[in-house]
């Protein structure tokens, strides 16, 4: 039993959803838009689900991709898909067909669970074909005569047979692929089993505190680990997610934390600036709020002085961690925020960290070196990608590229990053993944992408280009097709033209230079 | 040029990149069709108050006012006739 959850610990994320369902049947677990759905209305949905693709012939390990935005149907499709022995591949939806298709090759999905209305779905129909079956939920706006098609509404009328959840119980038994990157030659998915997500799930619980009484409002995307977690740890502690899918308008966010009562917050150090930047939070009424998280790179300690001494009730958890350690790897105990400001915090429970040197020996206190971890929480790997898998898998442990020192007390103060990886709001960026595209351009000779610093977001996307002899490109006309073929966050929002790119002796761009 | 031409341009060029007008309808809705996210929201709101004159209430920072060229000139129009 957990001191939090006061659970068994389960062998499988399904168990903790049956736990929960039968526990609390009519609990709330999902509140979105004017729908509110019970544990046990979201049980039989996975049930169904589940039945449908054992009908259609799934195979243990087959991959199933859901392409939709936070939604029931989204937690449904994942559980489903769980549920029936399958890996669930949850997509980035806010991103273009060139990076799904990759994805979907990639993975080798079988099915794929999406909202009709996506926008890039009859390109991904065009490109795919028949190769994947599509389960849409909401009519599309084209026929997809390219696909085979099953609407949701029929898979629902699968009757939830009674399926033997024993053969699940295996920690070893792959749950999920979260992609991290897209580009065409290297997509970087990476392979979590549910012995990994389970590992993590309890260690969050207990720091948490997570309870049945909880509830958080969440604007993170399921499809990336950090709101991956969120859905995971409030299934298994029978706490209700209030979904928010966007933070454009920062004041209907706010007033649905009030409306709902929330006891809990998530978000990226952007999320908090947006919010910050646009309302006053004093003004609102936020006595139910237990506890606030923020996690994804780190936040000006200014932004975390500034919250904490306007809502003094609540506790402000400052995290770290790594989509290869399925969420988390440390945490800052509140009350010790402020004597520790600065600190991404000490290990979570269950995880071991050490600081290492460039030949992997642990460096002595205060001395700056890689972040190494290790945990039950940490990936099998890189889908088929054993030669990435190697470079960050050692010995059971993580190599994390990140770079922080540690105090006597094993707190970690991060410094920066051993990577080209640019960092805009809550996603990861490679720079390959914009050179690529707008190398397309018929007058580009070549490009560098960086990362350059934004005082909202943490970095956005610089572009030097080179063009080619001659050769007439503006700004705009290399944007726009970064519109047509990105997704919105990876558009450069400076581009800069050069004569030539600084390079090293053996040609590599020295991208600090630019 | 009316502040609807000039909000037109504004985001047709600094979201769609674009100087073609059919590229966006004054009904478009900005959320859905993905054109403004949460820092463009800022940028279309600072270029508001710069070029129009207007001040947003954090309150005023709801779809019903920003989430279209239609709601935006509605908005405005309405916030310019309380000030007069």
């Amino acid at each position: 039993m957990t001191a939090a959850s006061s659970h068994a610990r389960f062998a499988s994320l399904v168990r903790y959803l049956e736990h929960t369902a039968e526990r609390l049947p009519r609990r709330e677990a999902v509140i979105f838009k004017q729908r509110r759905v019970s544990y046990e209305e979201l049980w039989s949905w996975a049930c169904s689900i589940a039945a449908y693709l054992r009908r259609q012939g799934i195979e243990p390990g087959d991959r199933v991709a859901i392409l939709m935005e936070n939604s029931p149907e989204y937690i449904a499709a994942y559980y489903g898909a769980l549920m029936a022995s399958a890996v669930a591949v949850g997509l980035n939806t806010a991103t273009k067909s060139r990076d799904i298709v990759n994805w979907l090759n990639h993975s080798q999905a079988r099915w794929l669970f999406a909202d009709g209305r996506h926008a890039e779905l009859p390109l991904i129909a065009e490109k795919i074909g028949r190769g994947l079956r599509l389960v849409t939920h909401a009519e599309p706006g084209k026929p997809l005569e390219e696909m085979e098609r099953t609407d949701w509404a029929e898979v629902l009328q699968e009757s939830g047979e009674k399926i033997d959840l024993s053969t699940l119980d295996d920690p070893e038994r792959l749950a999920s692929i979260i992609y991290t990157s897209g580009t065409t030659g290297e997509p970087k998915g990476v392979v979590l089993s549910h012995g990994n997500l389970v590992a993590n799930i309890e260690s969050i619980l207990e720091y948490l505190r997570l309870k049945e009484s909880d509830s958080i409002v969440n604007v993170l995307p399921f499809y990336y680990s950090y709101g991956n977690s969120v859905l995971h740890t409030h299934i298994a502690a029978g706490g209700c997610l209030i979904l928010e899918n966007s933070l454009v308008y920062p004041h209907k966010v706010m007033q649905k934390i009030v409306e709902e009562k929330a006891t809990g917050f998530s978000g990226v150090p952007s999320t908090f600036a947006l919010l910050m930047s646009r309302t006053k939070l004093t003004d609102y009424n936020l006595s139910a709020m237990r506890y606030m998280t923020q996690a994804g790179g780190p936040m000006p300690p200014a932004n975390v002085q500034r919250l904490t001494e306007e809502l003094p009730h609540i506790q402000f958890f400052v995290m770290y961690g790594q989509t290869e350690a399925c969420a988390r790897l440390t945490y800052l105990p509140p009350e010790r925020l402020k004597e520790k400001l600065g600190s991404a915090g000490t290990a979570i429970p269950g995880v071991e960290i050490e600081i290492r040197d460039e030949a992997g020996n642990p460096v002595p206190v205060g001395t700056k070196g890689e972040i190494w971890a290790r945990g039950e929480n940490i990936m099998k790997g890189y889908w088929r990608n054993p030669e990435m898998t190697q470079e960050v898998l050692r010995d059971g442990w993580l190599k994390t590229g990140d770079l922080a020192r540690i105090d006597e007390e094993r707190y970690i103060y991060i410094i920066g990053r051993n990577s080209d990886m640019i960092k805009v709001g809550a996603h990861r960026i490679s720079p390959k993944e914009v050179e690529e595209v707008i190398a397309e351009l018929e007058a580009v000779e070549e490009v560098a992408a960086v990362g350059v610093a934004d005082e909202m977001l943490g970095q956005v996307v610089k572009a030097v280009v080179i063009r080619k002899k001659g050769a007439q490109l503006e700004s705009k006309a290399i944007q726009r097709h970064c519109l047509n073929n990105l997704a919105q966050y990876k558009i450069p929002k400076y581009i800069e033209f050069a004569e030539s790119l600084p390079k090293t002796a053996s040609g590599k761009v020295k991208r600090h230079l630019l | 040029m009316s502040f609807e031409k000039t909000l037109r341009s504004f985001i047709l060029q600094n979201f769609l990149f674009t100087d073609d007008d059919s590229a966006l309808s004054n009904s478009d809705s900005f959320l859905e069709r993905g054109i403004i996210d949460s820092t463009g929201i800022l940028e279309l709101i600072t270029f508001i108050e710069e070029q129009i004159g207007i001040t947003v209430e954090d309150e005023e920072m709801v779809p019903e006012n920003l989430d279209s060229i239609d709601n935006l000139v509605r908005f405005i129009g309405s916030k310019q006739s309380k000030d007069h």
